[in-house]
């Protein structure tokens, strides 16, 4: 039996409308094939973990005063990280896990919270904690290798700039920054995104990638995976297509 | 010009009533423009206030204290019906006050939103403050939690008068330590009941330590994050309860504070919480005892809260869920329940349900026993169905039906007990639904 090891850091302080979900709609698919699914948790008072262990890592988001409480531990595994993701480990990224992979996030009052690195963009929150970006959203991605409309919901005051290659286009609401047109960032490997809901709750096309993905890298082949009855999923983002696209 | 805009809010109220229209916001909402926002501010109040607030529980609680006054002759002002927003509170204002906006009665008892406490207490005096709990609720309407503490925890620290707080639930026990200056600081607490755990159960938030970040220790939970907390760094948690709901027995139900026992209707740990501030409140203000025992002892709840209703002859259960804690609850009294039975889940996103419906993934739908078949409905009929799929419930037995009307019929197809869940919008075309069903096939209400 193939396995796939996540490691899901911070789940007990970065999980904002329903991240946490993201990890049993990947469990649950897994499981539907009879793949293995090991998720570790990691947490601010875990030891150090290997990261070039894990297939996937996955960080979900906070509200500004949890997301500053681990900051600090989160530079600690700046190395770690860095190694797994050049390795080819996934890297999964929802709202502030997507925030501090980038270059810094400056907050309302304009303290600039370092963020990793990996990656070029850098996040500024509006002056007024009024100003959000909140609704559903749906964008186009181009990363499973078929144009797939992804729904979900965003609620992020933080603007991210600098995104060279973006996760999607957006077809409704607002992405990156206010009424933009791109959302997220990705890579082979990497999937950075604003969107909740949690985001593969009704975008199995998403999911499946990244479980291909891990799967073809551990066993150096190209794996098909085996379909799934997905009726319920594709129904419930139809009715949200059809209603926040109709013309 | 305050005494020009009383009169108009007063013949709007007037108007509408000639309508039978509702004036339950629309003239606090106009006074509200017309006073450039400090519409709260024209009325000139006496009497003591008591205002509560809370994520749940609030129309509860605020219904018993309004009771305990009435039984002990008083006249009181409350707003029964839940117009918990600035504008309803004005509006409820309006109608009683004379035309120098001066309020008369013996008590105001408010049930208030909890974004509104500040600006609506920030021009009327306050004399007693009651919070029962923080919960995620609506989060897209009052950003993060996190804000919606903050505010009310600005306006605790220059507040003297009472302040009740829950002092099981860590975000609201916090607002106790917001004035050093306010001895008039009590908390209400219970001691674990039959399904208390030691780890936590359900996605709970304010595992950490408000003041100093250290996770907090747990002696044990009842519910979601509720429980007896303590900080090991800093002490946060270690008061004296100013009342303690002690041997809760829910089968019977009853349970003991004060030394005194009481027999409520309803049987959940919620409500042992909630009567146990309704009881708090009736100690501050020295409420004749025989008083407090009919109030809690004869409370009950409508509206689709542990609803009961026959479908034929299929006994069924309607319970409001607006947040992830109110649905494992209800989750939890179907699974103690013996034997089989079927779940209705009716999911909106309307504008007044919070238009994420995210916080569906935070109900633990894992523990499902005996349930042997779910029906979902309502403008999110299938994100609900697609969260129960992934919990690991056979999808074969999930059925989609979102037509309020086709939703009820799928349900009472089948033999069996029912229980039925819906969140806010839902509730009360849920509960016609299954009133034409009865209309139509028999059955009763309760």
């Amino acid at each position: 039996m193939s396995t796939i090891k996540i490691l899901h850091m911070y789940a007990d302080m970065l999980d904002l409308y329903g991240d946490s979900g993201n990890m049993e709609v990947f469990s649950y698919r897994c499981k539907m094939r009879g793949i293995e699914c090991i998720v570790d948790k990691y947490s601010i008072d875990s030891p150090m973990p290997d990261f070039s262990a894990y297939d996937l890592i996955y960080i979900g988001g906070g509200a500004d005063l949890e997301q500053q409480h681990i900051s600090a531990d989160l530079l600690k595994c700046r190395e770690g990280i860095a190694k797994a993701y050049k390795a080819g480990t996934f890297l999964f990224l929802i709202c502030g896990g997507y925030q501090l992979m980038g270059k810094y996030y400056r907050d309302a009052d304009g303290n600039d919270i370092p963020g990793l690195g990996l990656f070029d963009y850098y996040t500024v929150a509006p002056n007024s904690r009024r100003k959000r970006c909140i609704g559903n959203i749906v964008i186009k991605t181009n990363i499973t290798g078929t144009p797939v409309e992804v729904v979900g919901f965003e609620n992020h005051g933080g603007q991210t700039q600098g995104v060279k290659t973006p996760f999607g286009k957006v077809l409704y609401g607002n992405g990156n920054c206010s009424k933009s047109e791109a959302e997220g960032y990705c890579e082979k490997n990497v999937i950075a995104t604003y969107l909740h809901g949690p985001c593969l709750s009704k975008n199995p096309e998403i999911t499946d990638y990244m479980i291909g993905y891990c799967l073809s890298r551990s066993s150096g082949e190209n794996i098909t995976l085996k379909q799934l009855d997905d009726k319920l999923e594709k129904d419930c983002r139809s009715v949200m297509l059809q209603r926040l696209l109709k013309k | 010009m305050k005494r020009l805009q009383i009169l108009i809010g007063k013949i709007i109220v007037k108007m509408l009533h000639l309508m039978k229209r509702n004036a339950g916001n629309l003239p606090g909402i106009v006074l509200w423009h017309i006073s450039r926002h400090k519409a709260v501010s024209m009325f000139k109040v006496d009497c003591p206030i008591i205002a509560v607030t809370g994520t749940n529980g609030k129309t509860s609680v605020t219904n018993c204290i309004a009771q305990l006054f009435e039984r002990s002759g008083k006249k009181i002002i409350t707003n029964r019906e839940g117009n918990n927003l600035d504008t309803g509170i004005c509006s409820l204002l309006l109608r009683h006050c004379d035309m120098k906006g001066r309020v008369k009665a013996d008590y105001l008892i408010l049930e208030t939103d909890e974004s509104h406490v500040p600006v609506v207490y920030s021009q009327l005096k306050l004399d007693t403050l009651i919070v029962l709990d923080f919960f995620r609720d609506q989060l897209d309407r009052n950003g993060e939690m996190e804000t919606l503490i903050q505010k009310i925890n600005g306006f605790c620290k220059t507040f003297k008068g009472n302040l009740l707080l829950n002092g099981d639930d860590p975000n609201t026990a916090r607002l106790g330590r917001a004035n050093p200056d306010n001895k008039n600081i009590k908390y209400f607490h219970a001691e674990p009941y039959a399904y208390a755990t030691n780890t936590v159960f359900e996605a709970s938030e304010g595992r950490f330590c408000p003041f100093c970040g250290e996770t907090l220790t747990y002696d044990y939970y009842q519910y979601s994050h509720i429980g007896k907390f303590h900080c090991p760094k800093c002490r946060f948690g270690n008061y004296e309860p100013y009342i303690t709901a002690s041997r809760i027995d829910l089968d019977k139900p009853v349970f003991t504070a004060d030394g005194h026992t009481y027999s409520p209707k309803l049987n959940s740990i919620y409500n042992v919480y909630n009567m146990t501030a309704v009881a708090g409140a009736a100690k501050l203000y020295n409420i004749r005892q025989d008083i407090v025992d009919s109030v809690i002892s004869s409370y009950t709840v409508k509206n689709g809260r542990m609803e009961s209703f026959m479908l034929g002859d299929r006994k069924t259960t309607l319970n409001l869920a607006k947040n992830p804690v109110g649905a494992n609850m209800t989750l939890r009294v179907m699974n103690e329940m013996k034997g089989e039975k079927e779940l209705l889940f009716v999911l909106n996103d309307n504008v007044a349900d919070g238009l994420d419906v995210s916080w569906i993934w935070d109900i633990n739908f894992s523990i499902f026993e005996r349930v042997t078949r779910v029906v979902t409905s309502g403008t999110r009929a299938y994100d609900i169905a697609v969260r129960i799929k992934c919990s690991g419930y056979d999808q074969a037995n999930i059925f989609v039906r979102p037509d309020l009307d086709k939703a009820v019929e799928e349900l009472a197809k089948t033999p069996g007990r029912k229980f039925v869940i819906a969140n806010y919008t839902a509730v009360q075309p849920t509960r016609a639904a299954l009133k034409r069903y009865i209309s139509r096939n028999g059955g009763k209400t309760e």
